[in-house]
């Protein structure tokens, strides 16, 4: 290698900087007329967008809100502290917008997607605006793929297919988030290879915080790292300590990294944790920029913030390249108050809602999903058959049992049905308990609720239930792998695989009684 | 800057009448005077931001000031401002109906910082081809501020073009610090 000679640095410099004098920077400005609480006035910036990025002292970006006759309304999205009346202000000329790409995977990142997780710079291909047009109705197609979430009672009769908005709704402490996290860990089975044989498409997971505290934020973000999930799972956060503008835009930020996984012909799954959180934000906001309030003081836009943001979610026609954002929000009630405000509204944008109750929690039911009340509008064309054969019957037993449950309770003689109805019931009810961080893939799903559905549970004391079914699932794994690869890949169970299934499930049972009498 | 509305409307009410009577610049000569005056007396301002003197008395006061030395229209405009009680906006209608008579006569001003003084060719040059780039007739108003270490730094309403020293330090700081900016697909 030759030396670099001093003239040849200095020469480089010079060609350098001699091309950067020319440069005459061109930008408009306003002055800060007012400021506080994360939001300003400015005066001047008579050319600005709307929802366009200023630049405030000390590295302060602003967003406006409001363009008015004299003035422009903005929200800051960093230490209002900082900024005095009187400063100057430039436009940035780019509205906000946050970066995209692989890159994002793995990380946990702020809503202007800047790393907050100490792992270096994050280096993104492309920028898009956090606030896009949903695609309108060419572009889409009827959900038809299923999501599986590995939870059994949301499998079953809950079904959540791509490109569904399913809302999770629920007091606090009733397991809302238990939910999404178990559903973000089960796609790391559409990663593997068997996926891939069986023809399921990997999807990409957005984890949106908002409003949480930031302990609880890490909690998150260390058991989908302990899981695996990491890895395929961005997470975006604007905890309760970040600024009211934050949290009113992170939910747009996830939904616009999900965009970019949908529309290059791929999967994902945005999870809004909580847009009660982010609607109280957004009428923080709206109530210091002086918009009148309306109900429950939020703003008179307060549907359509939700409704914009949700309609983003979406199933591509397969011109566009078939790629689905699925999206799942939280709500949290207070005292199941369903009839809420921003409860009803977004229960009405919805495709049905996965409804958490405090009583079924408490009395051991996790996940406490009411499934008398849970509806799936649209994930019932995504379910595979299989599935679809077995849930059908799950579903008219639960009901009949929630219906004479009220009943038994006096305890008075019943006729050999109605305890026959009782007893079938408290057994699927048992059946369909799942822990936390334990994901069932849902060929097992199927086998577990086919012995429950068909009555191979009815002569055990419900508390055997959990052992008999995690015994026969492995008697299954071990001797029969291929009746589940078969599920798994046909999608479907034939006459014969029923058969088959029965006589498995004859002989454990006999088995099966041995270890519970001795 | 919370009158600015205000202001504007009296203003443009004013101009309608000046215009009509074809006084406008004479009334603009007038506001001008009025404002220097204004800005040297804090006696004249403490009174007209005062709610406690009377209306009569202030009528008083205004005529015995101006009644001779400024046109019609302005008296009458002031006096009526006085009645409406809105003469604690005078300063900012002056300001505004200045800036719409620019805006009429198609002319800017443009604040112009350097590091150093100019001389008056350079400056008599940067109106000339300011003018040209911007169609309207610009009148300079030159300061000195050894901030920008070099260059100019040249504003015209809300739009700044900085050729300062400054900002390109501030630039190349950046530019090192940050690698290249990312390209906006959306632009």
């Amino acid at each position: 290698m030759s030396e670099v000679r001093p003239e040849e640095v200095s020469a480089i410099l010079r060609r350098q900087l001699a091309g950067f004098e020319k440069e005459a920077d061109i930008y408009d400005v306003g002055t800060v007329l007012q400021v506080g609480d994360g939001v300003a006035r400015v005066y001047g910036l008579s050319k600005a967008l709307m929802s366009e990025l200023i630049e405030f002292p000390h590295g302060v970006f602003g967003m406006v809100l409001n363009l008015e006759e004299d003035n422009v309304g903005c929200i800051l999205f960093g230490e209002s502290r900082e900024i005095k009346e009187g400063d100057t202000v430039k436009r940035t000329g780019r509205v906000a917008s946050m970066p995209v790409g692989e890159a994002m995977l793995g990380r946990v990142v702020n809503p202007l997607g800047q790393p907050i997780d100490g792992r270096g710079p994050i280096s993104a291909t492309q920028i898009q605006p956090i606030e896009r047009k949903a695609l309108g109705v060419i572009q889409r197609q009827p959900v038809k793929e299923p999501l599986q979430t590995g939870i059994k009672p949301v499998d079953a009769m809950i079904p959540i297919g791509r490109g569904q908005r399913e809302l999770i709704i629920g007091d606090r402490q009733t397991g809302k988030t238990a939910i999404a996290l178990d559903a973000i860990i089960n796609q790391r089975s559409t990663h593997t290879e068997k996926a891939k044989r069986e023809g399921v498409k990997p999807v990409y997971c957005i984890y949106v915080a908002v409003g949480q505290k930031s302990s609880t934020v890490a909690q998150v973000v260390d058991t989908l790292r302990q899981e695996g999930a990491m890895e395929y799972t961005t997470v975006i956060a604007a905890t309760a300590t970040d600024p009211a503008p934050m949290q009113y835009i992170a939910p747009y930020s996830g939904a616009t990294l999900g965009e970019f996984f949908r529309d290059s012909g791929r999967h994902a799954l945005a999870v809004y944790d909580d847009l009660t959180k982010q609607a109280q934000a957004y009428r923080q906001v709206s109530l210091l920029l002086r918009r009148p309030p309306g109900r429950e003081a939020y703003p008179g836009d307060v549907f359509y913030l939700h409704s914009r943001l949700l309609e983003r979610a979406s199933k591509l026609s397969e011109e566009l390249g078939g790629g689905s954002l699925t999206a799942l929000p939280v709500i949290e009630t207070q005292a199941g108050d369903v009839s809420a405000y921003i409860p009803t509204n977004v229960i009405s944008i919805t495709d049905g809602q996965i409804y958490l109750e405090p009583n079924l929690f408490n009395a051991g039911i996790r996940p406490g999903i009411n499934v008398g009340i849970s509806v799936s509008r649209v994930g019932g064309n995504a379910q595979i058959k299989a599935m679809k054969k077995v849930a059908g019957s799950l579903r008219l037993d639960l009901a009949q049992y929630r219906e004479l449950e009220a009943f038994a309770k006096f305890g008075s003689d019943l006729d050999k049905a109605t305890l026959a109805t009782l007893r079938r019931g408290a057994r699927l009810v048992e059946l369909l308990k799942q822990g936390q961080y334990v994901p069932m893939p849902v060929e097992k799903q199927v086998v577990s609720i086919f012995a429950g559905t068909n009555g191979f549970l009815d002569e055990f004391a419900v508390e055997h239930v959990q052992r008999f079914e995690r015994e026969i699932l492995e008697l299954i794994e071990l001797k029969h792998a291929d009746l589940l690869q078969t599920i798994a890949e046909k999608k479907d169970l034939s006459d014969d695989l029923v058969r088959r299934l029965k006589t498995i499930l004859r002989q454990f049972t006999d088995s099966f009684k041995s270890t519970v009498n001795a | 800057m919370k009158n600015v509305r205000v202001a504007r409307r009296y203003a443009q009410a004013l101009m309608a009448i000046a215009e009509e009577q074809k006084v406008v610049d004479d009334v603009a000569g007038d506001l001008a005077d009025i404002g220097r005056v204004l800005a040297t007396s804090r006696e004249l301002r403490a009174l007209l931001s005062s709610p406690v003197v009377r209306e009569g008395k202030k009528k008083a006061v205004f005529l015995e000031l101006w009644e001779t030395r400024v046109n019609r229209t302005t008296m009458a405009f002031i006096l009526l401002l006085t009645h409406k009680q809105r003469e604690h906006v005078l300063q900012d209608v002056i300001n505004e109906y200045h800036a719409l008579r620019d805006e009429k006569l198609g002319v800017v001003g443009a604040d112009v910082r350097t590091a150093v003084a100019m001389s008056a060719a350079q400056e008599r040059d940067l109106g000339a081809r300011l003018t040209r780039s911007t169609g309207k007739k610009v009148q300079v108003r030159a300061a000195v501020d050894p901030a920008i270490q070099g260059g100019l730094v040249v504003r015209i309403g809300d739009t700044v073009v900085d050729a300062s020293v400054r900002r390109q330090l501030e630039r190349l700081r950046k530019r090192f610090r940050e690698g290249e900016p990312l390209t906006n697909t959306h632009a």
